[in-house]
């Protein structure tokens, strides 16, 4: 494991051309603005590349291996997608340009909201917010702005206990108070504890449906009308639409927000974290809320709206993340009217590999499960699903989420997704057994998991009490036996000398 | 296209499996109501091959001109390198480094963006990206109200308007209140640098009034090749500095996706929101990377995290971490000197055309000029006809003009020979 800043100095091949004018003068710009040094490695281009190929290496993703990743839908991302946002025309376009040089781009926003209006039957939508917990942000704020102009005091938010934490984080940034709700035994949201807790000052029911369980909300009507009649809206976190798609809209079991996270359902890449796309769909009571700029569709052209009204502003620089927003709009047109199959397969595949497990481990809720299931280990033993999750590594795949959602002890929570084959689902479930039956066999095993990555289990307790974040270009970082290596400067210093 | 590969017979004897006999049976006994098919009036599926030739159609619906504009998104050459190794599956589409023996590449590549970023910056820590530039401030403010809790934001003069936007919707959703003086009640002081006018400045007398009344200072960096030639925000003073990375190795994508900078002075990095990457050992003594300080976020702390925010935007980071190899130490200052002198050489042929120059400081690589009394409209159009996108047109006859590498000498005489056949015309 080499750094980049550990490579002897040598020659960078991106000197842009300069044969036209002087690089080394700087004019009239003052000595006193003038930096003094700028500690970084200069490296060639073929040693760059080997870095950094050589780095992926110790990666793994969707197109390495089977990612069960739940609650995250780590399915296939289309190559041709990534093709298609790199066309010129898209990628070079300036944001900040004409109305009229714009026109592609505005088309492709405003239908992509269309679509979404089709899928979600939500009467608007903004495609601003750049991943799904700005997309909440934003939907808490339009309740917030709402709730002001109304000049009502609601200063409560409710949300079930097996929700993502991203609700009640964003929740207490606006200010809000959680209140939680505890899950019955079926996985539902207790609608008994719901109906008490529901008081006048509640703001917003923020809901995952289908929920982290995996399971859809059995009363999400019921809950729905019951905050309406109390005032209270209802957002749903659409972490979970990989269930949905063209079967039921979210508007028809009473949201009146929901989030699109557009790298899970709509299958644009996950980039080892990020860049995601959030979209933020409402009725039309908060229509004007949404953020500015507004594509509007004038008939003979396509224009952008920045006049504020109610709006709550922006969330952003400028539209969104509109390369994401390209990939979402080329996966959803290379489905077409039959993008319901993607739901059923992903269903399909969670119920197959679910029944291929539920005997070898303990399944807390034993219903059908949407796109995804959670399962406990919790009889195997303590810490036993970290255990698990580390010893499939060394079978070739990717871990569940573990130890969420937090109702569930020693909790793998599993998300095939629509794109997999029989044959990796019951690879997966033979290497689970497996390793489920080595935990009782030889347990000390599984705890030294894993064995065939490039490092062997890491050791967190001393990442957060002695902190190496950076490198310093002072003191280079100690080698492996422990002696300082000189800094970059340390090594330009030598040479002149 | 179809991306599902489950056979017919497959399906059959995973129904079996599962004891129902149809896929609608399944979805009957999941929840009743999803078993009745909504038509989603979507319009019809296509094939790899009409998806490539609708979605060119629409794309050359965009016309791209030579960039002359810059106000938040710089147009820079992108070495072909950062490409070929960003489109690496193993980059491409993991996800967030939960699972540390998995993830390495993407851990190690986090550890040398903080560390690019600190060097750069001259702070201490830096966490692993924000959405964009303008969210990154707004975490900062949020950051520093939570730190000393206190709500006034004081924002100098020059802040790009769209950030100066974002930070008023997310002060109006945090409660917080933008103000017009410094005083004890003022959370944090922001000033960006170069500012949205491309006027650079020693901000010490600015962070001076911060920290006078115990009140942060964040410098916020737009265009950060300018980090290549001018000092560092640690140098006067920042405690925090955030930024857009976009310039470093991101294409200008209409607007995103982009890449958001935040580093701090230590005394912070416990209230930084999103990741970080620490380096650490494994079981047998080799060094490796994990994510640290997990507790100060959503997923573990819930209403008590730092921040929302849950991924950061990775790729983007990855992008630049490369983009800033390739280019090296000498390559980003001949990019910044580049830039610096092409911006400077427009400049002097435009004021010799009787344009106004509207900078009192020195800038980097934009600046503000006022056109002959009421030629700008027209100024603009005709660049536009040939094909170049002349500058951000900010009301009366005033004009920002950004110029980066990508504007040859050759660019910059046409733009001005095409303004005086324009004025000719006229």
């Amino acid at each position: 494991m080499k750094l980049i800043f550990e490579y002897e100095e040598s020659i960078t091949g991106h000197l842009p051309n300069s044969n036209d004018d002087d690089p080394h003068s700087l004019g009239d710009l003052p000595r006193e603005l003038i930096r003094k040094e700028l500690p970084l490695p200069n490296v060639s281009e073929i040693d760059v590349i080997r870095h950094y190929s050589n780095m992926s290496r110790k990666n793994f993703g969707v197109d390495i291996g089977f990612y069960p990743l739940g609650s995250c839908t780590m399915k296939y991302n289309p190559k041709i997608n990534e093709d298609i946002a790199k066309l010129e025309g898209f990628m070079q376009l300036h944001p900040l340009s004409h109305q009229s040089c714009i026109q592609g781009s505005l088309q492709l926003m405003w239908e992509l909201g269309e679509y979404f209006k089709k899928i979600t039957g939500m009467d608007a939508f903004s495609l601003q917010p750049a991943a799904g917990s700005q997309s909440e942000l934003l939907g808490v704020m339009i309740a917030k702005a709402y709730f002001k102009e109304k000049k009502e005091k609601r200063t409560k938010i409710i949300i079930p206990d097996s929700a993502h934490g991203t609700n009640p984080a964003t929740a207490a940034i606006c200010k809000f108070e959680t209140i939680t709700v505890k899950s019955d035994s079926r996985g539902n949201m207790d609608i008994n504890e719901f109906k008490e807790l529901l008081e006048e000052d509640i703001a917003l029911v923020m809901l995952t449906n289908p929920n982290t369980l995996g399971l859809f909300e059995e009363k999400a009507l019921e809950i729905s009308d019951l905050a309406h009649r109390n005032g209270t809206l209802m957002y749903c976190d659409g972490a979970n639409m990989n269930a949905l798609l063209g079967m039921t809209r979210p508007s028809d079991q009473g949201f009146d927000l929901i989030h699109l996270n557009l790298h899970k359902t709509f299958s644009t890449p996950h980039g080892g974290g990020g860049p995601g796309a959030g979209a933020l769909g409402v009725k039309t009571l908060l229509s004007d809320f949404l953020p500015l700029p507004r594509v509007v569709n004038e008939g003979k052209h396509f224009a952008l709206d920045y006049d504020k009204r109610r709006s709550v502003g922006m969330t952003r620089y400028c539209y969104g993340n509109f390369g994401m927003l390209v990939r979402a709009y080329a996966y959803i047109r290379s489905w077409g009217n039959e993008l319901r199959k993607i739901s059923e397969h992903a269903i399909l595949n969670a119920n197959y590999l679910c029944s291929l497990l539920k005997e070898d481990f303990e399944l807390p809720y034993d219903r059908r499960c949407a796109h995804e299931f959670v399962l406990s280990s919790r009889k195997l033993g303590q810490k036993s699903a970290l255990n698990i999750a580390k010893r499939l590594m060394d079978y070739g795949f990717h871990p569940p989420t573990i130890y969420f959602p937090l109702i569930v002890p020693e909790s793998l929570m599993i998300e095939p997704t629509e794109t997999e084959s029989k044959e990796t689902l019951d690879k997966f479930a033979t290497a689970l057994r497996k390793i489920a039956k080595e935990l009782k066999e030889n347990p000390e095993l599984v705890k030294g998991a894993p064995y065939t990555r490039s490092v062997e289990r890491l050791d967190e307790v001393m990442a957060a009490r002695r902190p190496n974040l950076r490198w310093n270009a002072h003191t280079g970082l100690e080698d492996e036996e422990g002696k300082k290596k000189p800094g970059i400067n340390e090594r330009e210093d030598r040479r002149q000398k | 296209m179809n991306y599902i590969p489950v056979t017919e017979n497959d399906k059959r004897i995973m129904l079996r499996r599962i004891g129902v006999k149809s896929i609608n049976d399944l979805l009957i006994e999941l929840k009743p109501r999803i078993a009745d098919r909504s038509e989603l009036g979507l319009p019809n599926p296509m094939s790899e091959l009409e998806l490539l030739e609708h979605m060119k159609r629409l794309s050359e619906k965009n016309n791209l001109m030579k960039y002359f504009i810059g106000a938040g998104a710089y147009n820079h050459y992108v070495p072909a390198a950062v490409n070929h190794l960003l489109m690496r599956g193993e980059f491409l589409t993991g996800y967030t480094p939960y699972q540390a023996e998995m993830s390495q590449g993407t851990l190690q590549a986090m550890y040398e963006f903080q560390s690019f970023i600190c060097l750069l910056t001259g702070m201490d820590v830096a966490n692993a990206s924000m959405y964009d530039g303008s969210s990154a401030l707004a975490e900062a403010v949020l950051l520093s109200s939570s730190y000393n809790g206190r709500n006034g934001v004081f924002v100098n003069n020059g802040l790009n308007p769209q950030y100066m936007d974002v930070l008023k919707t997310y002060c109006e959703g945090a409660d917080l209140e933008i103000v017009n003086e410094i005083n004890e009640k003022t959370t944090c002081v922001i000033g960006q640098n170069p500012d949205f006018y491309g006027n650079l400045e020693n901000l010490e007398y600015l962070s001076d009034r911060a920290h006078k009344v115990g009140a942060l200072f964040i410098t916020c960096v737009i265009e950060p090749t300018s980090l290549a030639i001018v000092q560092p925000p640690g140098y006067y003073g920042a405690d925090l500095v955030v930024g857009e990375g976009q310039s470093f190795g991101i294409p200008i994508n209409f607007g995103g996706p982009y890449l958001g900078f935040l580093g701090v002075k230590n005394f912070l990095l416990k209230k930084i929101p999103g990741r970080i990457a620490g380096m650490t050992t494994d079981s047998k003594g080799r060094k490796g990377f994990v994510l640290t300080f997990q507790a100060r976020e959503q997923h573990i702390r819930r209403e008590r995290a730092t921040s929302n925010i849950t991924t950061n935007v990775q790729l983007m980071a990855i992008a630049s971490t490369i983009y800033l190899s390739l280019m090296g130490r000498t390559g980003l200052k001949n990019v910044a000197k580049l830039c610096y002198n092409r911006a400077h050489l427009l400049q002097k042929k435009l004021a010799k055309m009787d344009f106004k120059l509207l900078n009192d400081k020195p800038f980097y690589n934009e600046f503000l000029v006022r056109a002959p009394s009421g030629s700008s409209e027209n100024v603009l159009s005709h660049l536009l006809k040939e094909g170049i996108l002349g500058g951000l047109h900010l009301g009366h006859d005033d004009i920002l003009i950004c110029c980066t590498e990508m504007n040859s000498l050759q660019d910059i005489e046409s733009y001005t020979s095409i303004i005086n056949e324009g004025m000719l015309l006229k």
